[in-house]
């Protein structure tokens, strides 16, 4: 075997097993997504929750109200949970790389305060964008139409003025404020249960996830996940810098306003149902990154299939901890924060600057 | 601001590409560079007229905030030129497409933002991205091996960018720089952080090269030995425009260096080229004699 082909081979083999971090939390995932059927406030052992599941798979219910609790209640939660998780992880990824700072996620642009203002509004004053809804539904389509209003100013100011990623991060910032003032103003003045309702929000939860709604957010985090991945080559030669990337024949503002636009879609989609689930599109890119390197190529799937598995596994410490517990935006935090530290100081290799 | 064309190419307007046995031709018709648009007082570069012609390697060399890398980016479309035009084989510059330009160009810039641990071998594949297609990436990689073993840096392969020195750094944008396979390849100062022996090796490469591959060489260099050392021709910039160009024993000399960098300069000639001694006409006392002293101890 020549030189070349020993060099070319040993690159294919590194990135094999870079590979597998993505295939065994995918499998960690997957196997996640079963057993959590077995968890929750709703008692039913691993094993009767595993039969009631494959006796509605073929069809033969036996047990109406496990059934319920199991397919129509865990089952949705649990795949929404994955979705989520890789979702937001994956939008963890674009935004650090566009955004050249590692401190960057899926909510820097403000989509998490325009969604909770759309939240609260909804909640309090009972006003809705789309004036046909109300309740729930009304609260989901408000926070998604709001999240997106940092996105359409960032894009808008973009057409008559350069932002620099540093630009579009304070922009970012601001309109964070603005949004977060007008909600706090609006909580001040609210009531006890609405104050409650519209925290508990904030804090996020995957509990309402359903069957119905489901889909708009599979096909959303789907979608979007796969455009992203196809921009992995160009996405690669942003690390290098706007300059940089343009010489490799990139067109820097251009991909990271289409970028922008698809991650704050995505996570829009994300945030209207469950509110703000901190942690996992900040961090799960970073302890992805710190196994497989940053080549998006191995990174975006790796990063997906931590988000995943570790929300999954989060909503099931959320799960049991009972109806009024710890909502799974505190338990991936509270997890997450010393995992990462653990990981940092163990993995003893400079990851970043 | 000049918006982005998305508009799709009409047949009969063909796409920007080189013949590769072309001779190169960089036209600079007039060019002129304001920071903050053509009405600015901040001008940097005013009526810049120069025709480069012919695979070489080509130095800039000038004073600091002269406006070198300004320059460099004008003709690689970093930069608008608020002025002027650039023309690459008869070709307008603001009408070719990132996307086409590069292709045929290259940059290897000055500083290299390291925020995210990417391996070396992904960072020099970087500069496959523009002449990518689907499916295997393995003849890329085996350009990326090529120019690994040229610059000398095959064991630095798998380490990660953000873990290697400043010198180490230049050699892997360099091998990157390469990797892309341009015909006109951008340097902003490649030799800035290398030792001797790389300083010289390195630049005697590019001359190399510039031969084999039928390849414009366009480097900034502070080094003014090592451009007079190794240049076909040299570009001295001074006040916003063209001081001097020409060849090495053309450019520099004592006159020339002093106007320019405002130090005296001695030029001796070695092997045919043009040497510089810097002058220091300061004449304080420093007593050198002094016995201040540092002495290996073990």
């Amino acid at each position: 075997m020549s030189i070349i082909d020993e060099f070319i081979d040993r690159y294919h083999r590194l990135s094999r097993r870079r590979l597998m971090f993505a295939v065994l939390f995918f499998v960690v995932a997957a196997v996640s997504v079963i057993m959590s059927l077995g968890f929750g406030t709703y008692h039913i052992s691993l094993t009767e929750a595993l039969n009631t599941f494959i006796d509605h798979i073929s069809g033969g219910v036996v047990d109406r109200k496990d059934d319920l609790y199991v397919w129509d209640i865990r089952l949705p939660r649990a795949i929404g949970a994955a979705f989520i998780g890789a979702g937001l992880a994956m939008g963890g990824v674009v935004m650090q790389n566009l955004m050249q700072n590692p401190l960057a996620e899926p909510y820097t642009m403000g989509v998490s305060s325009g969604a909770f203002l759309g939240a609260v509004l909804s909640m309090m004053l009972g006003f809705s964008v789309v004036p046909a809804l109300s309740g729930d539904m009304a609260v989901v389509c408000n926070a998604f139409l709001f999240s997106l209003i940092p996105v359409a100013i960032i894009t808008l100011v973009s057409r008559f003025k350069k932002l620099s990623p540093t630009a579009i991060i304070l922009l970012g910032i601001a309109i964070m404020y603005v949004f977060s003032s007008i909600t706090q103003y609006l909580m001040v003045t609210a009531e006890a249960e609405t104050l409650a309702s519209a925290y508990h929000w904030r804090v996020g939860s995957l509990s309402k996830v359903t069957w119905e709604n489901l889909p708009f957010l599979v096909v959303f985090v789907t979608v979007i996940s796969v455009i992203l991945y196809t921009f992995h080559r160009k996405l690669d030669a942003m690390y290098s810098g706007d300059r940089c990337a343009q010489t490799l024949g990139v067109n820097p503002s251009l991909l990271r306003g289409v970028c922008l636009v698809l991650v704050s879609l995505m996570t829009a989609a994300v945030v209207s149902f469950t509110g703000t689930i901190g942690f996992i599109g900040l961090v799960g890119p970073h302890i992805a990154r710190m196994f497989v390197g940053s080549s998006n190529k191995l990174l975006m799937p790796s990063a997906v299939a931590f988000g995943a598995a570790f929300l999954i596994l989060a909503d099931t410490v959320a799960k049991v901890s009972g109806v009024n517990g710890l909502p799974v935006g505190v338990i991936s935090s509270m997890v997450g924060g010393p995992l990462f530290l653990y990981i940092l100081i163990k993995k003893n290799r400079k990851v970043w600057m | 601001m000049k918006s982005i064309s998305l508009k799709k190419r009409t047949s009969d307007k063909d796409q920007f590409a080189m013949d590769p046995d072309a001779e190169i031709d960089l036209e600079i018709n007039s060019l002129s560079f304001a920071y903050g648009g053509p009405d600015s007082d901040f001008k940097v570069l005013s009526d810049v007229s120069l025709k480069i012609h012919g695979a070489q390697l080509v130095s800039i060399l000038g004073p600091n905030g002269v406006g070198k890398s300004t320059f460099i980016h004008c003709l690689n479309k970093i930069l608008e030129p608020t002025g002027g035009t650039v023309m690459v084989n008869d070709n307008d510059l603001s009408e070719i497409t990132v996307k086409d330009l590069a292709k045929v160009m290259g940059y290897v810039p000055y500083t290299s933002s390291d925020n995210f641990p990417l391996s070396v071998t992904d960072t020099v594949l970087m500069g496959r991205h523009p002449h990518s297609k689907w499916g295997s990436i393995d003849d890329d990689l085996r350009v990326v091996h090529e120019m690994l073993t040229l610059i000398g840096i095959t064991d630095l392969a798998d380490r990660n960018f953000n873990e290697l020195s400043a010198g180490q750094h230049q050699k892997v944008m360099l091998a990157r720089g390469l990797a892309q396979e341009p015909r006109i390849l951008f340097l902003d100062e490649p030799t800035s952080n290398l030792d001797v022996r790389f300083q010289l090796e390195i630049t005697r490469m590019l001359k190399r090269l510039s031969r084999q591959k039928n390849m414009l060489v366009i480097m900034i260099s502070h080094d003014i030995n090592i451009a007079a050392k190794y240049s076909d021709n040299i570009i001295m910039l001074f006040d916003g425009g063209v001081y001097a160009v020409g060849r090495p024993q053309d450019v520099i000399t004592s006159e020339n260096i002093s106007h320019v960098y405002e130090v005296g300069a001695q030029v001796i000639t070695d092997n045919g080229r043009p040497h510089i001694v810097l002058v220091d006409d300061d004449d304080t006392d420093y007593d050198d004699d002094h016995n201040y002293h540092v002495l290996r101890t073990g």
